[in-house]
């Protein structure tokens, strides 16, 4: 990257710490550091929830899902727009009327404070992983362009978000949010138009589109009834509508963000701008994967994204195999390139015979493409020790350093650091919450006052951040991040939702019944985890109702009241 | 009808009709 590029970035870094500080008011009480003394309006707490949910892990893993794979990966948010209606009807109002700080204050006065810390707890070890696997993936990608340690990269990556956050509370992440997903959307949508006009000038846009469906990327719906499989119209709106509702219902990161919204009324819509634009936002993301397959049909690709690895097996012993697999990877990319071509041109003379003839040509030597690079893959896995790599998570990175003019590489690059902060601003900031709100001041010191829990509270968000990036280091050697996140977001998020369900529909609940059920939700994910290839996103869905089923049943068995 | 239900009916008829035309586009572009 140019000097240029380096001074981008670097001015990015300062100005948002710098306005995350500016934006802070009335961070010198607890209301106003931990809910903005529910002050903000709803496009401001809007695109707060956007960008707390579209880290960089989306920006830099979906889009080389949406090369490698295509757009299957959008299935995933189908049902979001439903989950955001029914959390406008039913949590938005009772959080807010219940008049508290974290989601879980709630389940104390519904059951008791066991349920609430152990839900509690839940959410501080699963987010506490997950933000380690937000901070990860710039990490990871940083660490491929510029030769650094990952774990440098790591607790540089966190220490400015935690500056201001620490700072200025939720005020300062949700307003860096804002100008943050700006900076987003506006690299999103200058990486489209470059790959549009990097494309040969024989080939449109619609042209572009054809080879890439002719490819099978631009598979929206899959309708398999195959529980293994994970992305289908089914896991989309049904396992991940309990995914959302889990997320956005009863997930601090997000609770937090629509308590701060002015009124009720700004709460919810602050919500129906995520269900209008996350599946477009998403979509585009995955259209960039897509494009980027395109462009590499005309541009010969690296059989490996990851330079590192690939410098690794080039001097390793098998030096001479690698060199075979180039050949061939050459060959079959000069082949697709020709095909691509010719299917291209038999489009637009409209020709069916030539176009049925010229579509398997193309599809054959796609395949032969993934072949090698499977097999390139296979070879990094052996001679690195690295069984987790996932080429994919390099595409878009290397693409944004070796395709797009200067200037451009630091503005992207800069927006990939925003989808990072952003979401890591927006967590840490819970998890301080939770963790002063539900535990230090809950059984530690319930008298403290204002300055005593603000000081509590900055030192708990450099816990966070400092444990977040000791995750970071390790979640860097699992797989594809994005599945990585879900995972852990799986294994809990469906039992908690089941838990707040039980809280707000049905009325004979009790703390018995929820604390067993919830028990019993994670047992059986865990169960489903481990023992079976059931997809992650009917895990939510599986959570949800044991912990409901068993916590109602135990309920009505020990009687309807406390425990 | 209540400006909050004229609100859902709004969310639920745009995400019908991004899917439609998701629908569409996989179909056009995957002949």
């Amino acid at each position: 990257m140019s000097a240029i590029d380096w001074t981008i970035i670097g001015l990015y870094l300062a100005w948002i710490v710098w306005d995350g500080i500016r934006m802070s008011r009335d961070t010198g009480k607890i209301e106003g550091y931990f809910l903005a003394s529910k002050s903000l309006p709803w496009w401001a707490v809007g695109l707060s929830v956007m960008a707390t949910q579209l880290s960089a892990i989306t920006m830099t893993s979906s889009t080389g899902q949406g090369y490698a794979d295509g757009i299957g990966l959008l299935q995933q948010y189908y049902a979001l727009p439903i989950a955001m209606i029914i959390i406008s009807v039913t949590f938005v109002p009772f959080f807010r009327n219940a008049n508290i700080y974290t989601a879980y204050e709630y389940l104390e006065r519904r059951f008791d404070a066991r349920v609430r810390s152990m839900t509690a707890l839940l959410f501080l070890f699963s987010r506490g992983m997950g933000t380690g696997v937000v901070i990860s993936a710039p990490a990871v990608v940083l660490s491929v362009l510029i030769g650094a340690d990952i774990s440098t990269i790591c607790v540089l990556l966190a220490v400015p978000t935690a500056i201001y956050t620490m700072y200025g509370g939720v005020q300062a992440v949700a307003w860096t949010d804002v100008k943050q997903m700006y900076l987003i959307v506006f690299g999103l949508v200058a990486a489209t138009v470059t790959l549009v006009t990097g494309l040969p000038d024989s080939i449109s846009v619609t042209d572009a589109l054809t080879l890439a469906g002719t490819a099978g990327k631009l598979q929206a719906f899959n309708f398999s009834t195959d529980p293994s499989v994970r992305f289908t119209f089914w896991t989309g709106t049904l396992g991940a509508l309990f995914l959302f509702l889990s997320y956005f219902g009863t997930d601090q990161s997000q609770v937090q963000r629509y308590l701060t919204a002015k009124s009720d009324a700004e709460a919810q819509t602050s919500l129906f701008m995520s269900a209008y634009w996350k599946i477009p936002l998403q979509a585009l993301v995955m259209i960039i994967g897509v494009l980027m397959f395109v462009f590499y049909l005309f541009t010969p690709p690296p059989m490996l994204f990851n330079s590192v690895h690939e410098q690794r097996v080039r001097a390793s012993a098998r030096a001479g195999e690698y060199a075979g697999l180039e050949q061939r990877f050459t060959a079959a990319v000069d082949a697709r390139s020709a095909a691509a071509q010719q299917l291209a041109q038999a489009e637009r003379l409209g020709d069916s015979t030539a176009i049925a003839a010229q579509q398997a040509a193309f599809r054959d030597s796609e395949a032969q493409v993934k072949g090698v690079r499977t097999e390139a893959v296979a070879l990094v896995k052996d001679v690195t020790g690295d069984r987790s790599y996932n080429d994919v998570n390099y595409v878009f990175p290397t693409y944004i350093v070796t395709q797009m003019p200067v200037g451009l590489i630091g503005l992207l690059m800069a927006a990939i650091f925003a989808a990072a902060m952003s979401s890591i601003a927006g967590e840490l900031s819970a998890l301080a919450t939770s963790t002063v709100m539900d535990f230090y001041r809950r059984w530690v010191r319930s008298d403290a006052d204002d300055a005593h829990l603000l000081r509590v509270s900055r030192f708990a968000m450099l816990f966070w951040a400092l444990f977040a990036s000791v995750v970071a280091i390790w979640a860097a050697e699992l797989g594809s991040l994005i599945e990585v996140v879900n995972r852990f977001g799986s294994f809990f998020y469906g039992s908690i939702l089941g838990v707040f369900l039980l809280a707000i529909g049905w009325s004979r609940a009790n703390a018995i019944g929820a604390l067993v059920g919830l028990v019993a939700g994670m047992s059986v994910v865990a169960y489903f985890t481990l023992y079976t290839n059931v997809a992650f996103l009917w895990h939510n869905l599986i959570g949800a109702v044991v912990v409901f089923v068993v916590g109602m049943i135990v309920s009505e068995v020990t009687g309807p009241r406390k425990a | 009808m209540s400006s909050v239900r004229t609100t859902y009916v709004k969310v639920i008829a745009v995400w019908a009709i991004t899917l439609a035309a998701l629908y569409a586009f996989q179909v056009y572009f995957s002949r």
